[in-house]
């Protein structure tokens, strides 16, 4: 185990790493300083390489002020490196804003209220996010046609959504404006999905069927997925790796088999370690 | 019934008035209730589409290219308050009354002069079979200018860009993340939001016979008073009515205005008038809210208990 650990990261080290067909994201030596040359100076992401291949589900934990949202913002888009790379399926994305990136890259945001647009109805919101990081023109925004494949989609979630199509973003609970936001992100499918804490705002029963349709959507199109929780239990249940953050790097890279050795008391003792890697690997 | 009597007079030229108002009633709708942008520009993209038409006429060209002309400049206005607010990032009620008191100067250098009377020339009401001096054929000419917005603006929020700007008035950072860009939305929402406005300044010289670089003053607050109005009256709950409601509340708005004046107010008392009358709605707006109300939390404790 500790072997794979020292070759995956050796791996993700190298520089000379090719572009091969299954690397979906790659970052490397990432770094961030937040109010650089003030009282305030504080390094959010110190040298980050991470790569992650074609249908990855990988999980990002840490204590607060670990980096991982700051590294999430960065690879949507909304924070720009100071020095790194980040490309995605190949391509040089590290300049470009959030609007650019959508093409290859959606997200699910932590708060309910901004990830959907609260004045559109249901099947409106979806037809935006059907247009994500195209080109939209002044032909029909919503044709009854999309009209009736959202409505058979979001069927398969079982949250009796698809009977409300009508019904103000707005007006729906934060757990389905969540599972409305999924949907969103998956129509036209990305090749990066960002889940940023996506659960964390709901209530444990809501967040639960919020990651039974999380873990459906990305199954069912093997998305290349990252997501932020502080859900341990989550962490554990759910994806192929599991990454650690602290002090904005990449302290622990476990596989999935490493993870089903994992139980969440560990984890969290694991938040402490001056070297995780170690006590969760000989685990 | 001196007071109806007297009422009955002032219906034609209120309707006349309340659908050239209106313009401005759509130009404050549009970039308070769709871009979610707190804007101010039109009251002075409405004296500067006024002022340019005015000097395109006195130049000798015909009124209906004047008009557009005036219109265009009323598009630069507004994506200039959008530009600066980008730039500048700067509240955007600030932005637009940078905007328009740049655009007094402006006005003022266009024309050479602070107002020019328009009688002599040709204006597009002169088109109008029969015009002659009734005011039935320039109110169904309006009428149809208005109709003709209202079927423009909600078909283009049904299109693709049109829900592109429907919904980062929403949430910014959800029309961000579907890849529409901003910047560009915003500037040409509020560049049409206010073209809308300075076709209501050239339509308002063509029809009063003279442009004046105070005739935007107060009328921002008089577009409020008629969006709030109209969507008391039909509400706005679908796009169709959201985009009627400030035709509507301004044709409504005037007759109210009319109504005022009958009971012996003075034209000078109208801006106050207003303003009581938008403090009112808004306050009458802010206690029906929903279970937010003192009352309302007062009663649910004593539910509970």
């Amino acid at each position: 185990m500790l072997y794979q650990l020292a070759a995956r990261r050796a791996r993700n080290m190298s520089q000379s790493s090719p572009n091969s067909d299954s690397t979906m994201l790659q970052v490397e030596r990432l770094h961030k300083t937040f109010h650089a040359g003030t009282p305030n100076e504080r390094v959010a992401i110190d040298g980050v390489t991470l790569e992650l291949n074609q249908g990855d589900f990988v999980v990002v934990v840490g204590g607060n002020g670990a980096g991982k949202s700051t590294l999430l913002s960065m690879l949507a888009g909304e924070v720009l490196p100071d020095s790194g790379s980040i490309r995605v399926n190949g391509v040089n994305v590290t300049p470009l804003g959030t609007h650019l990136r959508a093409k290859y890259i959606a997200r699910v945001f932590q708060d309910p209220s901004i990830g959907t647009a609260a004045a559109l109805n249901i099947e409106e919101n979806l037809a935006v996010a059907a247009l994500r990081g195209q080109r939209r023109t002044f032909g029909r925004g919503l044709t009854s046609a999309q009209a009736r494949e959202f409505q058979q989609r979001l069927g398969t979630f079982g949250l009796g959504l698809e009977n409300r199509m009508k019904a103000q973003a707005g007006l729906l609970s934060g757990g389905q404006r969540q599972a409305l936001s999924l949907l969103m992100a998956v129509l036209r499918e990305p090749q990066l999905l960002l889940l940023d804490e996506h659960t964390a705002a709901l209530d444990p029963r809501t967040a639960e069927a919020v990651m039974r349709v999380t873990s459906q959507v990305v199954d069912q199109a093997g998305l290349t997925t990252l997501m932020v929780t502080h859900n341990m239990h989550h962490a554990l249940q759910y994806g192929n790796r599991l990454i650690m953050m602290r002090h904005g790097a990449v302290v622990a890279d476990l596989s999935l088999e490493q993870k089903r050795r994992m139980t969440v008391e560990k984890l969290i003792a694991a938040f402490d370690d001056e070297n995780p890697s170690l006590r969760m690997v000989s685990a | 019934m001196n007071l109806f009597d007297t009422f009955l007079n002032l219906v034609p030229m209120g309707l006349m008035q309340g659908l050239i108002y209106a313009l401005i009633a759509i130009a404050v709708m549009i970039p308070f209730r769709i871009l979610n942008f707190a804007d101010m520009t039109g009251e002075g993209t409405l004296a500067f589409g006024a002022c340019v038409t005015a000097k395109c006429l006195s130049a000798g060209l015909e009124p209906v290219s004047s008009l557009l002309i005036g219109a265009a400049a009323g598009f630069l206005g507004g994506s200039a308050t959008a530009y600066i607010h980008e730039k500048v990032k700067v509240n955007t009620l600030l932005c637009g009354i940078l905007v328009l008191s740049m655009l007094y100067s402006i006005d003022i250098r266009v024309m050479g002069q602070p107002n020019t009377a328009l009688f002599t020339f040709p204006n597009l009401f002169q088109y109008l079979p029969g015009d002659d001096g009734t005011l039935t054929s320039r109110i169904a000419l309006l009428a149809v200018v208005d109709i003709a917005l209202i079927a423009l603006i909600f078909w283009f929020l049904g299109t693709q860009h049109g829900m592109a700007m429907r919904s980062l008035g929403s949430s910014m950072a959800m029309a961000k993340a579907q890849g529409i860009n901003i910047k560009v939305y915003v500037l040409v929402g509020l560049g049409l939001a206010n073209l809308i406005a300075a076709l209501g300044g050239g339509l308002l010289a063509q029809n009063q016979g003279f442009a004046d670089v105070n005739m935007g003053f107060g009328t921002l607050i008089n577009g409020l008073a008629s969006l709030l109005l109209g969507e008391a009256i039909i509400g706005n709950r679908t796009i169709l009515r959201q985009v009627a409601a400030p035709v509507l509340g301004s044709v409504v708005y005037f007759q109210l205005i009319s109504i005022v004046l009958a009971f012996g107010f003075q034209p000078s008392d109208l801006k106050m008038v207003t303003a009581v009358f938008v403090l009112i709605t808004l306050l009458i707006l802010a206690k029906r809210k929903p279970g937010k109300s003192r009352k309302a939390v007062q009663e649910r404790l004593a539910r509970a208990a």
